[in-house]
C-alpha cells in the first residue's frame, strides 16, 4: 500500500476550458449569430484580453439592461478602444457590444465579426438597433490630444434616432500602450426634440459634449503624454 | 378560392398543392409544371407544359381565371436543370403566367417564390437586410429573382392586386434538391475558414406553410422568411461530421470543378452564400404570415440525418 493518499489529479480549470472549446469547435457545437458574432470564441480569447487590458468601468447603471442602444465613445489611434469598450461592458453587464467599423476584406473583416465588429453603415446600424443589440459608435479619431473627443457626424447616430434608441455616451480613458483602462458610461443624452434635422444636430453636439466632460473628470493628471 | 400554383412538380410545390387540398377555404386548385408531381394528389387538376410553350400556358392560367396565384415556378440553378436552362425556364416561365394572370377578371392577389439572393452579397453589402434594402443581385440566380419580381410587379399593377414576394432563405430538406445540400453532403467539403460569414437556411417544410400562409394573407410586398439563427460553411461541415477542407482565391475553381465531378456542382448564389454569408431580416415575415421556421442549425442537423423513407402500405394509409 501506498504511504501518500491518493489524491485524484484535477486539471487547471484554464486546461479543461480549452480542452472543452477545442471539442466544441471539432464538433460544431457552437453559435454564430446573423452578424457573424461567435461568444464561444470569445469566451475562449476571454483570459487574453484580460492579460492585456485592465478595466475598471464607472456608470454601469447608465447601460439599459435589455433593448438596443448606441453606444458613442471616444478614441485615439482606435487600437484598444474598441476591445476596451467591449470587454468592459461585458464584464460589467453580460452584454456584447457591436462595434461599428469592421472592413469586408478577408480575413480581417470576418475575424473581427467573430468578435463582435459589424460594417460601418446606417442600415446595418439600424438592424442591429432594431434587433435590440448595443452598438459601439467610435467617434473620430484624435491623435494629438489624449483628452480630446473627436468629432462626431449627425449620419451616424441618425439611426438611433429613428429607432427611437438611447444614445449613451462613453469615455474610455487610459494610454495605447498601458493595461490600465477607465470607462466612464454616462446617462443616456435625450433628444430635446422630437423631430426633424435640428433634433439629430442637438442630439451630436449634446453627446461629444458629455463624451468630452467624461473624459475631462475620468482623467487624472499626466506629466508626460 | 381558385387556386393555380406553377412549378407544382417540385418537391415544394407538390407539398403546398398538398396543403391547399387540406383547406376547405379552397375550391378549385390547378398546377402547372413541366414535371409530374412528386406526391400523391387528390383534388388538382394538373397540366404538364414546359415553361417555354407559352401559348398553352397563357390559354390554361385564361381558362381557369384563378383568385390567387402562387408562383413557385421558379428553377434554382443546378438544383433540377443546370444554370443557363434554369436562369430560361425561370425567365419564360413568369413572363408567360403573371403576363395571361394580369388578364384574369377574378385574380385578387399573386405570390411569387423569389429568395433573398436579390439583396446580392457585393463587398460592402449590409449583413441582415430587411425588406427595405435596395434590390442588388450578384449572381446569375439572384438576377433571375429580380427579373421575377420585376415581371411580378407589372402584372400586379396591370390587374390592380396585392403582390407578396416571399423572399426564402436557400431551401434546403431531406428531399429537397438543392445545390447546397448536396454540396454539403459531400465527404469532404472546400470551406474558407478564414473569410466565411454565417448564412441562414429555410426548410422545406416551412417554405411550403409561408407559401400558403401567403396566399391568404394577401399581403403587398417583399417579405423575407429565413430560419432563425445562423450558421457558418465550417461549422455544417463538422455538425455533419464531413471533413473541412481550407480552400482560398483560385482553389475554389478547383473545389467547384471537384464538386461537380462529384455530383454537387455550386452555382455562384450558393458559393457566395458559404463565403460572403447570407441571412436577412426576417421578423416582418414572421409576424404578417405567422409562420415560425425551424433553426437554421436543426435545419443542418435534420439534412445530415438522412432519415429512412417511412413506406406506407394501402391498407395503413386508409385505416389512418
Amino acid at each position: 500500500m501506498s504511504a501518500f493518499p491518493s489524491v485524484p489529479f484535477e486539471a487547471p480549470s484554464v486546461a479543461r476550458a480549452t480542452a472543452s472549446a477545442v471539442r466544441r469547435r471539432l464538433s460544431g457545437d457552437y453559435d454564430v449569430d446573423e452578424w457573424g458574432l461567435d461568444p464561444d470564441l470569445i469566451s475562449t480569447f476571454d483570459p487574453l484580453f484580460a492579460l492585456r487590458w485592465s478595466i475598471r468601468v464607472v456608470g454601469t447603471e447608465n447601460l439599459p439592461t435589455i433593448g438596443g442602444a448606441l453606444l458613442v465613445f471616444n478614441r485615439r489611434l482606435g487600437i484598444s478602444e474598441p476591445w476596451v469598450v467591449a470587454r468592459g461592458v461585458r464584464q460589467a453587464t453580460g452584454r456584447f457590444v457591436r462595434t461599428v467599423g469592421a472592413p469586408d476584406h478577408a480575413p480581417v473583416g470576418p475575424v473581427l465579426r467573430r468578435f463582435g465588429g459589424v460594417l460601418d453603415r446606417p442600415d446595418e446600424v439600424s438592424g442591429l438597433l432594431g434587433a435590440g443589440q448595443l452598438v459601439g459608435m467610435p467617434m473620430g479619431r484624435d491623435v494629438i490630444n489624449r483628452e480630446h473627443a473627436g468629432a462626431l457626424h449627425v449620419a451616424r447616430v441618425r439611426a438611433a434616432i429613428d429607432r427611437g434608441c438611447p444614445v449613451v455616451p462613453v469615455a474610455a480613458v487610459g494610454r495605447e500602450l498601458g493595461r490600465e483602462w477607465k470607462l466612464v458610461i454616462g446617462a443616456p443624452v435625450a433628444p430635446r426634440r422630437k423631430a426633424g434635422p435640428l433634433a439629430a444636430a442637438e442630439l451630436v453636439e449634446a453627446t461629444r459634449a458629455a463624451v468630452q466632460l467624461q473624459l475631462d473628470d475620468g482623467q487624472s493628471a499626466s506629466w508626460w503624454w | 378560392m381558385r387556386v393555380l400554383v406553377t412549378g407544382m412538380g417540385g418537391e415544394l410545390g407538390t407539398r403546398v398543392v398538398n396543403l391547399f387540398e387540406h383547406d376547405d377555404s379552397v375550391t378549385e386548385i390547378c398546377g402547372i409544371d413541366a414535371y409530374p408531381p412528386r406526391r400523391r394528389i387528390h383534388r388538382v387538376s394538373f397540366h404538364r407544359i414546359d415553361p417555354v410553350d407559352r401559348r398553352r400556358t397563357v390559354a390554361v392560367v385564361r381558362e381557369f381565371d384563378p383568385e390567387v396565384i402562387v408562383h413557385l415556378g421558379v428553377y434554382e440553378p443546378n438544383a433540377r436543370l443546370a444554370g443557363a436552362a434554369a436562369q430560361r425556364g425561370t425567365a419564360a416561365s413568369a413572363v408567360s403566367v403573371l403576363g395571361a394572370a394580369s388578364s384574369c377578371p377574378s385574380l385578387r392577389s399573386i405570390v411569387v417564390r423569389s429568395g433573398i439572393e436579390v439583396y446580392g452579397r457585393g463587398r460592402g453589402s449590409v449583413s441582415r437586410p430587411d425588406e427595405t434594402v435596395a434590390v442588388r443581385p450578384t449572381s446569375p440566380f439572384g438576377n433571375s429573382l429580380a427579373l421575377v419580381e420585376r415581371v411580378a410587379r407589372e402584372a400586379a399593377q396591370a390587374a390592380d392586386v396585392p403582390v407578396s414576394f416571399i423572399r426564402c432563405a436557400p431551401i434546403v430538406g431531406p428531399s429537397f434538391p438543392s445545390p447546397v445540400g448536396r454540396y454539403l453532403r459531400l465527404p469532404v467539403v472546400a470551406v474558407n475558414p478564414l473569410a466565411e460569414l454565417p448564412f441562414s437556411l429555410l426548410h422545406q417544410e416551412d417554405a411550403a406553410h409561408a407559401f400558403v400562409a401567403a396566399a391568404a394573407a394577401a399581403h403587398d410586398g417583399p417579405l423575407n422568411v429565413c430560419g432563425t439563427g445562423a450558421v457558418t460553411a465550417s461549422q455544417a461541415v463538422r455538425i455533419g461530421r464531413r471533413v473541412p477542407l481550407p480552400v482560398m482565391g483560385p482553389g475554389w475553381w478547383w473545389a467547384s470543378k471537384a464538386a461537380e465531378l462529384l455530383g454537387a456542382p455550386l452555382p455562384p448564389h450558393a458559393q457566395q452564400m458559404l463565403v460572403r454569408g447570407g441571412v436577412a431580416d426576417s421578423d416582418r415575415g414572421r409576424a404578417v404570415l405567422g409562420v415560425e421556421p425551424r433553426a437554421t442549425r436543426d435545419v443542418i442537423e435534420q439534412l445530415y440525418r438522412w432519415e429512412p423513407v417511412a413506406m406506407v402500405s394501402a391498407a395503413e394509409r386508409r385505416a389512418s
